[in-house]
């Protein structure tokens, strides 16, 4: 029998994704409960993390009055490196250095305490410390949520998921079956705390701005994945993470750990990370499937967004901007299914994945739909090239008394060594057809 | 990669965490199949936190308090499905202060 509903909606999860859709709600007057496990929001979130200001802008244009950024990018590095050595591209413009900025770095426990302030002011009610077990369900609808708490059913008219990458309650309630190990990346990073003054020197920058670096080769030993590092206010942030898939079947038996501290050692990196005192350590999966691995993400009474639902457009490392839009867009079906009052089966949340079609997160994850099967089927992506090409600018640039077209000779005959010519090509094409 | 030892429990010792003591929320479902029929043992080095361990005797131990609740362990235990994979109790478990 149907319990009387509580809540118009109740949303799981204080991430990005939840916090952007219990907003949305919470401001045009519905009655909104969210619920989160942690002791604050954010106590449970890790992200690298970068914050695209577009997203939030939707939802909260001001924020960048209050919210705790750190740095404003603007350098993006990018470096391949071989056993010693690294070839890289740097961008920088000063054209990033002008406000409105396009992207921040933010430290997620503060972030997520400040998304959720906010997502209160708006009127929503926030439990934390609270686990939330199972779905309830009427039939084949969803009612409510079964809490580890006392008295801990609660019931709305429907329910969003927004609980993670895990994605444990839809997993239970058999909307989806677990993701494959190869379609999730495990991550793990620190943070480093040093001097401010020393960050803007060893990096270059101003007071507010900041460099990200993304990190490929050797350092993954052999498996598909990067390694990147940010400059926060007073603290680095660095970390590393590989297909869940490639972590379990290394023949090294690496751990992740021992992944992050070889990288650290790095000669290149070492010197930039030198001297940071190490206060925090995470790890977190990010759902990298992409296109093809998106679930369904509604049905009769419930809604996914965010990580939960796969949202993450990997070739871009993007992930909580396209959180915030999926939780934006799912508050948005709820609003005006209310006001039509035309339910929330099925048929009527449907709009919610009309939106998501139509938004540039389905545009962007079909774009790239090829390139998870591309980049997993194709591990000398991210080992032989960056060898081949860090050991091509070392021979081209050491100045040694060999001539420049022995030289080359050389360096071809290495790089037809390592890959065939139509390997070569193959994998040119492949990668032009899965980006392009 | 030339292997070094990394001492991970320096780095989870930076970490904050309030243990549910006495109800770990991850549990090995049959202590015999990581024993005698699983060979890879992969958790034993894909947890990035180092819960599971391997025994002389080649079974697997497991304790939680360190857990980072990624959920490697569960999706990569896909051959034995052994992994009874919960998320701790409200306000358990770890408690990121930067995340």
């Amino acid at each position: 029998m149907k319990k009387p509903t509580q809540f118009d909606a109740i949303v799981v999860g204080a991430g990005p994704a939840g916090n952007a859709c219990a907003y949305t709600m919470a401001k045009a007057g519905l009655k909104v409960l969210q619920i989160e496990r942690g002791e604050y929001p954010g106590s449970k979130n890790v992200q690298g993390a970068i914050l695209y200001a577009k997203a939030l802008e939707e939802i909260i244009p001001n924020f960048r009055d209050d919210a705790p950024l750190e740095r404003h990018i603007i350098e993006q590095r990018m470096w391949l490196l071989d056993e010693n050595s690294f070839v890289g591209t740097h961008v920088r413009s000063e054209d990033y250095n002008k406000p409105p900025y396009n992207r921040y770095t933010i430290i997620r426990a503060q972030f997520d305490k400040w998304f959720s302030a906010k997502v209160r002011e708006a009127g929503a009610l926030l439990i934390c410390e609270t686990t939330v077990k199972h779905l309830i369900m009427d039939g084949d609808q969803v009612v409510g949520v079964q809490c580890d708490r006392e008295a801990g059913d609660v019931y709305a008219d429907v329910v969003v998921l927004a609980d993670g990458v895990n994605s444990t309650l839809a997993r239970k309630a058999g909307f989806h079956p677990e993701i494959p190990a190869g379609n999730v990346a495990l991550a793990v990073k620190e943070i480093l705390f040093m001097p401010e003054e020393t960050i803007r020197q060893r990096f270059n920058i101003g007071e507010e701005s900041g460099v990200v670096m993304e990190l490929v080769g050797r350092i993954t030993d052999g498996m598909v994945g990067t390694g990147f590092l940010y400059t926060n206010k007073e603290s680095l942030t660095i970390g590393v993470g590989c297909m869940l898939s490639d972590f379990a079947k290394n023949p090294n038996r690496t751990s992740p750990y021992a992944l992050l501290e070889q990288m650290k050692r790095h000669p290149s990196i070492a010197p930039l990370i030198e001297g940071g005192e190490m206060k925090e350590y995470c790890a977190h999966l990010i759902p990298e499937g992409g296109f093809h691995a998106i679930p369904k993400v509604y049905g009769n009474g419930w809604m996914i967004v965010g990580d939960s639902g796969g949202f993450v457009n990997s070739a871009h490392r993007e992930g909580s901007n396209l959180a915030m839009t999926t939780g934006r867009l799912a508050a948005q079906t709820v609003i005006e299914a209310k006001a039509a009052g035309r339910g929330y089966r099925a048929d009527s949340l449907y709009t919610y994945k009309k939106a998501l079609d139509a938004s540039f997160v389905m545009k962007d994850l079909h774009k790239y739909r090829d390139l998870p099967g591309v980049l997993h089927k194709s591990p000398q992506f991210f080992t032989s090239y960056p060898d081949m090409v860090a050991q091509a600018a070392r021979t081209m640039i050491t100045v040694d008394g060999v001539d420049k077209k022995t030289k080359e000779r050389a360096i071809f005959a290495h790089l037809r060594k390592t890959r065939k010519l139509t390997g070569l090509v193959g994998d040119a094409f492949k990668l032009w057809k899965a980006i392009r | 990669m030339n292997t070094i030892t990394v001492n991970v429990e320096e780095k989870l010792f930076q970490n904050r965490y309030r243990v549910d003591a006495g109800r770990p929320h991850i549990k090995i479902k049959d202590a015999d199949v990581c024993t005698n029929v699983c060979v890879v043992k992969s958790c034993t080095f894909v947890c990035p936190a180092s819960c599971y361990k391997v025994e002389g005797n080649g079974s697997v131990t497991l304790i939680t308090d360190g857990c980072l609740e990624c959920g490697s362990c569960r999706i990569i235990c896909s051959d034995h499905f052994n992994v009874d994979w919960e998320y701790p109790r409200g306000g358990h478990g770890i408690l990121f202060k930067f995340g």
